[in-house]
């Protein structure tokens, strides 16, 4: 049955054999190259900081709330960041807390208590500098754990952005280099989707999309009017069984995805575990070892070529070093960038990979805030509907700036959303009053709710980045990461017309509304850091190729987000492995040909 | 080895999940509360089920244990001042009850309560003096635990969800019935 393959934490890997390559990082990126490599034949080894967790057993999806001692909240000495302690408090934000673990703001939200062990204890992994709210997840998986699962495509609106409006660089590959890419990455893992023939939102090989409700199809067709679209989120959940992933059940609608922070305890959902490792697993060319804190990139002074890494065993702290052909950097935007500078040596005084000083810069993400919430005015007391019987809402795609200008800002921004009534009601914490009043309007508007967020471009800027504080140390003695990072005028722009064209929408659309914010979250609130090691044809204003080889190291490969040229306002997960999956395949063909 | 899950393993996995929690918590027996003093927990038990009442659609807060939820949350806090903000909180309200009607809480008449009930939620979106604070933290709590309860989710929400389907919910004929655009995903 489903859950009956364990991975083990077992720690013994043959540490003299030369690997094909090392991948460092499991998450969305690590996980896609170990598939790929070794789908090659290539002997891989992948190395994760966390502990793999199984979270079929964990995380409990259908639980009811009064099933559970503390209604799913986290135990009552661990502490979540609120917003208002990254704006209040200086990083490192759990110094000094009383609090047994602190974690990052996820955790606030319902069925943390199931999460808990996914997300990293900020006491151990401490940052400094200006305010961002950085969330990590050190297991197995890395963050596709809990991720929001939209899987959406870039198009040449971003990967050719400078052509449209002159700002920044454009990528140095276009939508038809990757497009086959996002096809196997459709094909491979399942994403559910409606398709909608738009050219900055390429449709994808689709599953069984979703079904809108009352409240969010009125929206749609009110948005067709107004040539803005509203279509169904895009979730990368096989909707459908996957014939080829016995570790993988498909979508039985259960309404679970978020009641427990994120995850999914049957896979429909993609995760890299199930999606990718465990297959890669089976292929007898990927060794997985757990519990490595890769802390260095190693060198060959002679040939200035990577020979491997060296990484901490993450409990018992002894340091281990392991030889590759090729090193893949998995680690996530910003601990791919700690770890190229922190890999100093004589022939890379400033990290490896670094010549053209641009690693830890064009830190990018998506801005995150601005929302509408409101209701359906002839829903209101209507009976009882199911309305959280799919894994996502909607999502109404950037429609600013595409073919002509709009707004004193450039670039866009799409918004997800979503309507009706979850397992508990919101209405219950935005209704005045109390007694019998309050209680029938809690019930009543419950069903006519509906809401929808912003994801904005964050444009990339040299000054926006990361570097490393040496007066700060991790639990394992590794120096930190200081941010320099804040949002700009862009940005601030862009919330003020999200704001209003969310307004208009909802006023179009006759809904009672009910609160518009046109504030943006803490940076870092969206989790969809890139950036930090940009791809590019000049070695000098880039750190690696369109195969996100770097430039100065040929074998030495970044596979995450950390390559992205510019952030888009599309969610970022199906283009890190599509990316991922097409270097690979790339590295593959070099390493077979010895051209490595 | 079955290559792919399907509707009885799952639901066999699933009542399996629901029984797995291995997480203990104190019981409260009936009548004995963890934190607050027996007075303290009637005038809980009073102010939450004032919040949320019982009516003709379903059983209110007393029913669904609001009061002993709030107890145990309260007997467990990790910091201090947690779990003061409640016996300050239940505190002023007594002071205030007794500037209003000359009588702690629980002495008052039904009217009383519900007049200084008025009082402290006028302003529950900037709250400013002691009990109006409280009011805001008590209601919080209250709709957390209500709408978590099995009273509150099956009996009062009526919600129809973490269910195993066959197909996604949406759109469908009722749909149009009810003046709804004509329009399916699935085709």
């Amino acid at each position: 049955m489903l859950l009956q393959f364990p991975i083990t934490n077992n720690s013994e890997v043959d540490l003299k054999t030369t690997y094909d390559a090392v991948v460092v990082g499991s998450g969305a990126a690590g996980g896609m190259a170990a598939h790929v490599l070794t789908s090659h034949g290539l002997k891989v080894l992948l190395l994760e900081a966390g502990k793999y967790q199984d979270t079929s057993k964990i995380l409990h999806s259908m639980e009811w709330p009064y099933d559970h001692p503390r209604r799913g909240k986290i135990p009552p000495d661990y502490h979540p960041l609120s917003a208002r302690e990254y704006t209040f408090r200086q990083s490192p934000y759990a110094q000094n807390s009383p609090y047994k673990k602190v974690t990052s703001y996820v955790e606030q939200w319902g069925g943390s208590d199931y999460s808990k062990t996914l997300v990293v204890d900020e006491k151990q992994n401490p940052y400094t500098g200006t305010r961002y709210a950085w969330v990590r997840s050190r297991v197995v998986g890395g963050k596709t754990n809990i991720w929001g699962r939209l899987a959406l495509r870039l198009s040449d609106f971003d990967f050719k952005a400078k052509d449209h409006d002159g700002y920044g660089e454009n990528w140095p590959i276009s939508y038809a280099d990757i497009a086959p890419y996002y096809d196997k990455v459709d094909l491979y893992l399942g994403v559910s989707g409606f398709p909608e023939n738009l050219p900055h939102l390429p449709d994808g090989k689709f599953m069984r999309p979703l079904k809108l409700n009352y409240a969010s199809l009125h929206l749609r067709h009110t948005l067709k009017d107004m040539n803005r679209c509203l279509t169904p989120y895009r979730a990368g959940v096989a909707t459908d069984q996957l014939k080829h992933n016995k570790y993988r059940a498909h979508c039985y609608g259960r309404g679970a995805c978020e009641r427990h922070v994120g995850g999914c305890d049957i896979h429909a959902a993609f995760d890299s575990t199930n999606g990718l490792i465990r297959p890669a697993l089976d292929t007898g060319n990927l060794t997985l070892r757990p519990n490595s804190t890769v802390y260095e990139v190693t060198v060959d002074k002679d040939t200035g070529k990577a020979t491997g890494v060296s990484f901490l065993d993450s409990e018992t702290r002894k340091s281990y070093q392991v030889k590759a052909k090729a090193v893949l950097l998995a680690a996530s935007t910003l601990e791919s960038a700690r770890l190229l500078l922190l890999s100093k040596s004589s022939l890379y005084p400033n990290g490896i990979g670094n010549s053209s000083g641009h690693v830890g810069h064009n830190f990018c993400e998506h801005v995150m805030g601005p929302s509408v919430a409101g209701f359906m005015p002839n829903l209101v007391g209507k009976s009882r509907t199911l309305d959280d019987g799919r894994p996502g809402g909607f999502y109404v795609p950037r429609f600013r700036n595409l073919t002509t200008r709009q707004g004193d800002f450039i670039r866009g921004y799409g918004f997800e959303g979503g309507a009706g009534c979850g397992m508990t009601p919101g209405t219950a914490y935005t209704t005045p009053g109390f007694g019998e009043e309050y209680k029938k309007k809690v019930r009543d508007y419950a069903g006519a709710t509906i809401e929808m967020g912003a994801f904005g471009e964050v444009l990339a800027r040299y000054e926006n980045q990361v570097e490393i504080d040496p007066n700060v140390k991790d639990a394992w003695g590794i120096p930190v990461l200081r941010f320099n990072y804040r949002f700009g005028e862009n940005e601030k722009k862009m919330c003020e017309d999200m704001a209003k064209t969310a307004r208009e929408m909802f006023e179009a659309a006759k809904f009672e509304i009910t609160s518009v914010s046109d504030k943006a979250l803490p940076e870092g609130w969206s989790i969809h850091e890139m950036g930090t090691s940009r791809m590019g044809n000049d070695p000098k204003t880039s750190v690696v190729n369109q195969f996100q080889q770097c430039h100065d190291v040929k074998n030495l490969l970044v596979v995450d987000g950390s390559t992205h040229v510019n952030a888009s306002c599309q969610n970022p997960t199906w283009t890190i492995m599509a990316l991922c999956w097409r270097s690979c395949d790339h590295l593959a063909d070099q390493l077979k040909k010895g051209e490595i | 080895m079955e290559p792919n899950l399907n509707r009885r393993d799952l639901i066999k996995l699933l009542s399996v999940a629901t029984f797995g929690s291995t997480l203990q918590l104190p019981a409260a027996e009936p009548g004995a509360p963890l934190f607050f003093t027996k007075d303290e927990f009637a005038m809980l038990d009073k102010l939450t089920d004032f919040i949320i009442p019982t009516d003709d659609h379903s059983p209110g807060a007393h029913a669904a244990g609001v009061a002993p939820y709030i107890d145990r949350t309260v007997a467990e806090a990790f910091l201090s001042e947690d779990k003061d903000s409640w016996r300050k909180g239940l505190t002023a309200i007594d002071k205030l009850s007794d500037t209003m009607h000359g009588q702690p809480f629980l002495q008052t008449t039904h009217d009383q309560q519900i007049s200084l009930l008025r009082k402290i939620s006028a302003q529950e979106q900037h709250p400013e003096t002691e009990p109006e604070k409280f009011f805001t933290q008590l209601k919080e709590t209250t709709a957390f635990a209500y709408y978590t309860s099995s009273i509150g989710i099956h009996q009062e929400m009526n919600y129809k969800g973490n269910v195993v389907l066959e197909q996604f919910v949406g759109y469908d004929a009722d749909a149009a019935a009810n003046g709804m655009p004509p329009w399916s995903p699935d085709k």
